[in-house]
């Protein structure tokens, strides 16, 4: 990791992880507040199970601790900025669907995804302080919407809301495997910390 | 906005104004214009306008740009601003928009004199927007997910123009919709923000003039967050009667932030707040157990939290949510002490034990009775006595000696230790000094030296002294190392205090010190009344009564006496307050005083009512000195006088009583010895003791007027003095009339023939009638008098008044009529009346005869007198005419008279039953 070894950049790094493992944290705690709102506006099962979302990163990896850091933040990077998508899409189909009817499931969206956005600026930011910057948005967005029906849509918005749970908690794990003082301790995690 | 507005209006009122028909009947066409066309400018900056002709104008109306006259509202720019640029422009330069106002106008002279408008801007004037400064934002909680953040900011100075602010806030990455404030220029909402990442915020200001941006401030929300406060608080008792356990619920997830708190509390009824130690609640939690507090007290709580490290703003404090904690034992006895009253029998007390209820947080719960244990102390041997009671007070007979006493207060958790006091047999121990007690912020404080023993405690003792009520006694316990306390109670100000301080040792008491105080003095309700207890003529004695307590509403520190006269100035004296009687001197006397006495106390006086008296004019003994003297002199004057008369009797007697013959030893006595028995009464017969009276008949000459006094008339007169000039001094025997002439005049018994013969009108006769003596026959003589006895009024009258009313009265009348005979003929010789002069027969009985002349009809009444006179002596009655012209005796025989009716009668009188009767 070529990590910038300024005293302001290791600075910037901790204040970036730690108020990124807080918006994980909100995140997290926000997204599944929402996923209560939506599944119940949406008239859906809480306890349906939903197949992989196509286009989604799975936040469970097999060698989580064996990643770098850079891994992890363009791992994190690269799924956040597919919710960013797919929240965008879904606040858009939610909007067609229920209209100003029910603002505050709307509002919620909104909420998160500018959280989401809120975690990938952060994500780049890191990327910056690691001397590497940003990869390019462009071809890294999900594949664009198959044309779904209703229900599917549906089902498919509760698989987003229940991975970005899932990757808020990684995220913040990531982040706070980042955060560590000593740059190799993150790939030896403790097996207590994995996900 | 409303100068614009206004501008506007006034624009197109100018607009409308400066069009005119350049053609009859044609087109409304404007014949010039000015660039700008309603500027806004900045105040202060410089401005220069051009008016534009137009060619068409040029032709038509001979107009050319040097005739262009500019105008500010009405008012003319000076030329010196004017520069003509060519035909038809001309421009107009202000070099300071400030001295600019709207319209500003185009104007131009046709014809040389005639105004005309061509056109019309309006200007505004305004400053550009000021950079906003001292930005800053909060974040409000107004519930669990909804985060509006505030901001606000200085807007700057007033521009005068329609200025916008904007909110403008980004993240790096992304831009977000500007913030535009409503109704306000110096704060806005943006209704939900995201927490944990840097928000760029700013203010943008912009009007015509400009636009202007605060420095940006960047933050992160989460840092400026105002949390929501705890809520669902409840207080809970422990086990612990110190302990209350609180639980509330955060409202702001711990995702978000994590909180600390602070946690007040109080006593309910208090207003002092305490606070648990911020330390013990800087760690995020939902419950905490307040510590050290008062057993059966209840608490009020109320909590608040903000972000753990700090940074942001507290929240409010929460609603607030009371507690109370358990029972625990009484902490202290109740303090005792008693009331001895060894005046039923000397051989035994009835002492009243008093305690006091124990302050809650002495009692530390509900006290459900109190054991009371008297011990005597000279039998130790005995066992104690032991009462159970619900009260404060417990009255017991106890023979005379030493007790034991122990209270103690007992509640559902147990007892408190137990208060002793020790009754002893008499108060025998050192006693405090120097009571002395001090007002002090609305208190009485109660303060004395303590004596050299060691003391337990004092007990101070007060009840407040009124004339109205009973003296009440409080008290109060104090430890034995104090000097001084506050009484505890309600002391209330004007009110007289007795207060005492017992001091308390281990083995007895001392005797009680005592003092007066007042919490606060106040001048006397009423002054004293004063009065007089003596008056004298220069001094007076006053009295008074001293105020009841209850009236001198302090300490009477002295009087004041206030005394004057009613024009006099007032003089004071002050007076011992412990005086009831003082003497005013050097008083003026019989002069009325008005006194008034003022009663004061240290905060002022108040006078009675004012009391008046008057000094004697004699002082003591003045009077007495003044009339022994002038009664002994009286006394003494009235012996001389005695005396000198008593030596000089003869010589006053013959002044005061002159010698007066006895006409009861006249001639006439001689042939009319008949006396009458009634005159035996009268002073006369007194001076006469013979028993002899004499009877005066007067017979009065009248005349009725002047003319009729002729000389023949009046012959008889002469006759008479003749004859008096010859009988003067000698004459005897019956006397007659006399009429101012001497009263030795006497008439002779031969003159009688002559004046009955020779006189026609006037004969000096007296009638002489005799009535029977009593039931004798009487004995009609008429017959002269011959006496020479001067007629007394007073002693005839003496007489009428002994013989009887009826001849008083009709001698009073008599005279009265004779009396005013002489008013009216004063001119004239009047008569006489004869006297008779009997010196050498003053035994025999004198008759009087009235002599009356009638100058009219003398004569015939001579001739009829002797008719008459036997006519009356047979009636009785005599009744001659008022004036004397005609006798009428069938009038008198018709209708007899009384004696007062008796018209005016002038002939000679006839002496009627109980008259005048010779005899």
């Amino acid at each position: 990791m070529a990590a910038a070894d300024s005293p302001s950049a290791a600075l910037r790094r901790r204040d970036l992880c730690s108020r990124g493992i807080r918006l994980a944290g909100k995140m997290r705690s926000d997204v599944i507040d929402l996923l209560d709102t939506y599944v119940e506006r949406q008239g859906l099962d809480a306890s349906a199970s939903v197949a992989a979302v196509e286009g989604v990163p799975a936040a469970a990896a097999e060698r989580w601790d064996e990643q770098t850091g850079t891994q992890r933040l363009l791992d994190n990077l690269a799924a956040y900025r597919a919710f960013r998508a797919l929240l965008a899409q879904m606040l858009e189909e939610q909007r067609e669907q229920l209209g100003e009817a029910d603002a505050a499931l709307g509002r919620a969206l909104a909420a998160v995804l500018l959280q989401v956005s809120a975690f990938a600026y952060h994500l780049e930011e890191l990327l910056r302080l690691e001397s590497r910057g940003p990869p390019s948005e462009e071809g890294a967005g999900p594949p664009p919407p198959p044309h779904l029906g209703l229900f599917e849509r549906k089902l498919r918005g509760l698989g987003v809301l229940r991975e970005l749970a899932q990757w808020a908690v990684r995220s913040a794990r990531d982040l706070r495997q980042l955060a560590k003082p000593s740059p190799g301790s993150s790939s030896a995690p403790s097996p207590a910390e994995s996900p | 906005m409303f100068s614009a507005w206004n501008w506007v209006a006034h624009g197109l009122y100018l607009l409308l104004n400066i069009c005119f028909l350049e053609v009859s009947g044609g087109l409304v066409q404007s014949c010039g214009h000015i660039i700008p066309e309603s500027p806004v400018l900045a105040l202060g900056s410089n401005f220069t306008a051009l008016c534009i002709l137009n060619e068409s104008c040029l032709d038509f109306g001979n107009i050319y740009a040097n005739q262009i006259i500019w105008k500010i509202k009405n008012r003319v720019v000076p030329k010196e601003q004017y520069r003509e640029i060519n035909r038809t422009v001309s421009s107009v330069t202000f070099n300071d928009t400030s001295s600019l106002a709207t319209p500003l106008t185009c104007n131009i002279l046709a014809d040389g004199q005639i105004e005309q408008n061509i056109y019309g801007i309006t200007v505004t004037i305004g400053l550009p927007p000021e950079k906003p400064k001292n930005l800053s934002c909060i974040v409000h909680q107004v519930s669990k997910l909804t985060y509006p953040m505030t901001c606000t900011w200085n807007p700057g100075r007033h521009t005068f123009l329609d200025t916008h602010f904007r909110l403008k806030y980004r993240w790096p990455q992304e831009n977000f919709p500007d913030c535009i404030p409503k109704d306000v220029n110096n704060s806005c909402t943006i209704t939900d923000v995201q927490f944990f990442v840097n928000l760029e915020v700013w203010v943008e200001a912009a009007n015509a003039l400009g636009k202007a941006e605060s420095d940006p401030l960047v933050l992160d929300p989460i840092e400026i967050v105002k949390p929501l406060s705890p809520h669902n608080l409840s207080v809970n008792s422990g086990i612990l009667p110190t302990v209350l356990k609180l639980s509330w619920e955060n409202r702001i997830s711990a995702a978000v932030m994590k909180l600390k708190f602070n946690i007040r509390y109080r006593i309910i009824g208090d207003t002092n707040w305490m606070q648990v130690p911020p330390e013990d609640t800087a760690s995020p939690r939902t419950s905490f157990s307040v510590q050290g507090l008062r057993p059966y007290t209840e608490y009020v709580f109320s909590i608040r939290c903000m972000k753990e490290d700090g940074v942001g703003y507290w929240s409010d404090w929460s609603e607030e949510k009371t507690g109370v904690t358990t029972e625990d034992k009484p902490t202290k006895g109740p303090p005792i002490w008693r009331i001895i009253d060894a005046s039923h029998s000397p051989a035994s007390w009835t002492v009243q034990l008093m305690w006091k209820a124990l302050e809650p947080f002495e009692a530390n719960g509900v006290i459900l009775q109190y054991e009371v244990t008297v011990r005597a102390k000279s039998s130790l041997s005995s066992p104690p006595e032991k009462y159970s009671v619900n009260t404060t007070n417990l009255t017991l007979k106890l023979p005379n000696g030493t007790y034991e006493v122990t209270v103690i207060a007992r509640n559902r958790v147990g007892a408190s230790p137990p208060s002793v006091l020790l009754i002893p047999a008499s108060n025998s121990k050192a006693p405090v000094k120097n009571v002395r007690t001090l007002p002090k912020d609305g208190k009485l404080w109660v303060g004395w030296t303590a004596p050299n023993s060691y003391v337990l405690k004092y007990v101070i003792e007060w009840c407040l002294v009124s004339n109205s009520s009973d003296c009440i006694t409080e008290w109060q316990n104090e430890p034995g190392n104090v000097q001084g306390t506050y009484l505890k109670g309600d002391i209330k100000p004007f009110k007289c205090y007795l207060i005492t301080v017992y001091p308390l040792y281990a083995d007895g008491q001392g005797s009680g010190q005592s003092v007066k105080a007042y919490l606060q003095q106040d001048r006397p309700s009423k002054g004293p009344t004063v009065q007089t207890k003596k008056v004298g003529k220069a001094e007076a004695v006053l009295t008074w009564n001293h105020l009841t307590v209850d009236e001198q509403n302090g300490f009477i520190r002295s009087y004041t006496i206030f005394y004057k006269t009613i024009d006099g100035n007032e003089t004071a004296v002050t007076v011992d307050p412990s005086k009831t009687e003082y003497t005013l001197s050097s008083l003026t006397s019989d002069t009325l005083y008005t006194v008034r006495m003022m009663a004061y106390t240290d905060e002022g006086g108040r006078s009675g009512p004012d009391f008046t008296f008057t000094t004697q004019k004699f002082g003591k003994g003045e009077i007495e000195a003044i009339v022994v003297p002038v009664c002994l002199a009286f006394l003494l004057i009235v012996l001389l006088g005695v005396l000198f008369c008593f030596n000089k009797r003869d010589l006053i007697k013959k002044h005061i009583w002159p010698i007066v013959p006895d006409p009861s030893k006249s001639n006439i006595a001689q042939w009319s010895p008949q006396v009458p028995a009634k005159h035996n009464f009268s002073s006369k017969d007194q001076m006469y003791p013979e028993g002899s009276f004499t009877d005066v008949s007067v017979v009065e000459i009248e005349a009725d007027d002047k003319k009729s006094f002729s000389e023949q008339d009046l012959k008889p007169f002469d006759l008479l003095k003749k004859e008096k000039s010859t009988s003067e001094g000698h004459s005897s025997g019956i006397g007659g009339s006399s009429c101012m002439s001497s009263p030795r005049q006497s008439v002779s018994d031969s003159d009688e023939g002559e004046a009955t013969q020779n006189t026609s009108s006037t004969v000096q006769y007296s009638t002489v009638v005799l009535n029977g003596y009593r039931d004798q026959t009487p004995v009609q003589v008429f017959s002269r008098s011959e006496s020479t006895q001067p007629l007394l009024d007073s002693e005839e009258r003496s007489e009428d008044h002994a013989g009887g009313g009826d001849s008083a009265t009709q001698r009073q009348q008599y005279f009265k009529r004779n009396g005013g005979q002489d008013e009216t003929n004063t001119d004239r010789p009047c008569f006489e009346r004869t006297k008779q002069i009997t010196p050498a027969n003053e035994g025999d009985l004198v008759g009087f005869a009235q002599l009356q002349i009638s100058g009219q009809s003398s004569q015939p009444l001579g001739i009829e007198l002797e008719k008459n006179t036997q006519e009356a002596a047979l009636s009785d009655v005599l009744q001659t005419s008022t004036e004397g012209q005609t006798v009428r005796p069938e009038t008198v025989e018709g209708s007899p008279l009384s004696v007062d009716e008796m018209p005016k009668s002038y002939l000679p009188q006839t002496v009627r039953q109980g008259g005048y009767m010779p005899q």
